[in-house]
């Protein structure tokens, strides 16, 4: 890792963010994302600079972090609240758009989130189905309409693409023998929602904004329950529910 | 008692919602939704309250018989304690 820092600009969920980056991973996972020609008139809307002492102090907290790795995990957390101030917050989940429409797959972590939607484009063909966040799509409420984004943080895998997608449906997954789908009444949505949505600093007023934006969502959009196995018949299932006309 | 300190009482739709804020998070990791005669409750036991004043408020804001709000009472008393949420 070089000693450097470097600071771009980036266009990420449609705002402007400026990122002192130092490591292979984050600067890698973010190329997509660039911004060129820095504009001198242009407003940044969001500053990540990580605080590489800190990092140092608290090392043995995190052994089996490199400086890279937590350098990466640190500016998606500073990313993700910093949206809230911008009608927009991180969800758990893998998300796929198919067709221009967006469907997050969320729930904990092991789930089969990436698993379930690794079969959409098994099922579907690559060309059909694409991933826009593996593992924290961001939603952003603009002109009315809520759009999912991809953004440089998803997780394990450098699986994103630098789009927007109007968001159609979330879907949370359950493990089950059965593979049964049922849409979600307001109170289980609204837990879901909350357990999944990341709000890094949880003050009062970020969590704030959080529980209107996730008001908002769903007020517009459904949110189902899949129980499912790993198969495509789960996956059929939930593509007849979400898209076929009813 | 009263509830514990770092806890946002949000309305949405028709129903209430409490969430850990800050700190709290580290003490509960849930949510709780709430009926309106739960959010009341919830709000006069931001301040030091006795069961009796209790019983007293939400007589006088809500229809409802002494015997059946003290049984609500107690009963919502006690999901808070287990919870871990009152001082």
């Amino acid at each position: 890792m070089t000693s450097n820092r470097n600071t771009k600009l980036y266009k990420i969920t449609n705002l402007i963010v400026e990122i002192r980056s130092r490591g292979e991973i984050l600067t890698k996972r973010s190329k997509p994302y660039e911004v060129q020609g820095r504009s001198k008139e242009g407003t940044v809307n969001i500053f990540i600079v990580p605080d590489f002492e800190e990092f140092e102090r608290n090392k043995d907290i995190y052994p089996h972090l490199t400086a890279e790795d937590w350098e990466y995990i640190r500016t998606g957390f500073a990313f993700y609240d910093s949206i809230l101030d911008f009608n927009g917050f991180g969800l758990h989940a893998s998300a796929l758009a198919m067709d221009d429409r967006a469907v997050l797959f969320s729930g904990p972590c092991g789930i089969g989130k990436s698993t379930h939607t690794r079969l959409w484009q098994q099922r579907f063909g690559k060309s059909k189905v694409v991933i826009i966040n593996d593992d924290k799509p961001a939603l952003r409420l603009e002109n009315d309409i809520i759009y999912a984004y991809g953004t440089p943080w998803s997780g394990k895998n450098d699986l994103h693409k630098n789009i927007r997608v109007p968001l159609e449906a979330i879907v949370f997954l359950k493990q089950s023998q059965e593979n049964r789908i049922r849409r979600l009444g307001y109170k289980e949505g609204l837990r879901m929602l909350i357990y999944q949505s990341l709000c890094p600093r949880k003050t009062p007023e970020k969590m704030d904004k959080l529980l209107t934006l996730i008001e908002l969502v769903l007020k517009k959009i459904p949110v189902y329950q899949l129980d499912c196995n790993i198969g495509f018949q789960a996956v059929g299932l939930a593509y007849n529910r979400i898209f076929a006309w009813e | 008692m009263k509830v514990k300190e770092g806890y946002l009482l949000r309305e949405l739709a028709d129903t209430f919602v409490v969430v850990p804020t800050g700190k709290a998070t580290l003490d509960f990791s849930g949510v709780i939704t709430l009926n309106g005669p739960g959010a009341f409750l919830w709000k006069l036991l931001s301040e030091e309250k006795t069961e009796g004043e209790l019983l007293k408020a939400i007589t006088e804001e809500y229809e409802v018989e002494v015997e059946t709000a003290k049984v609500d009472i107690v009963e919502f008393i006690e999901k808070l304690k287990a919870a871990d949420l009152l001082v």
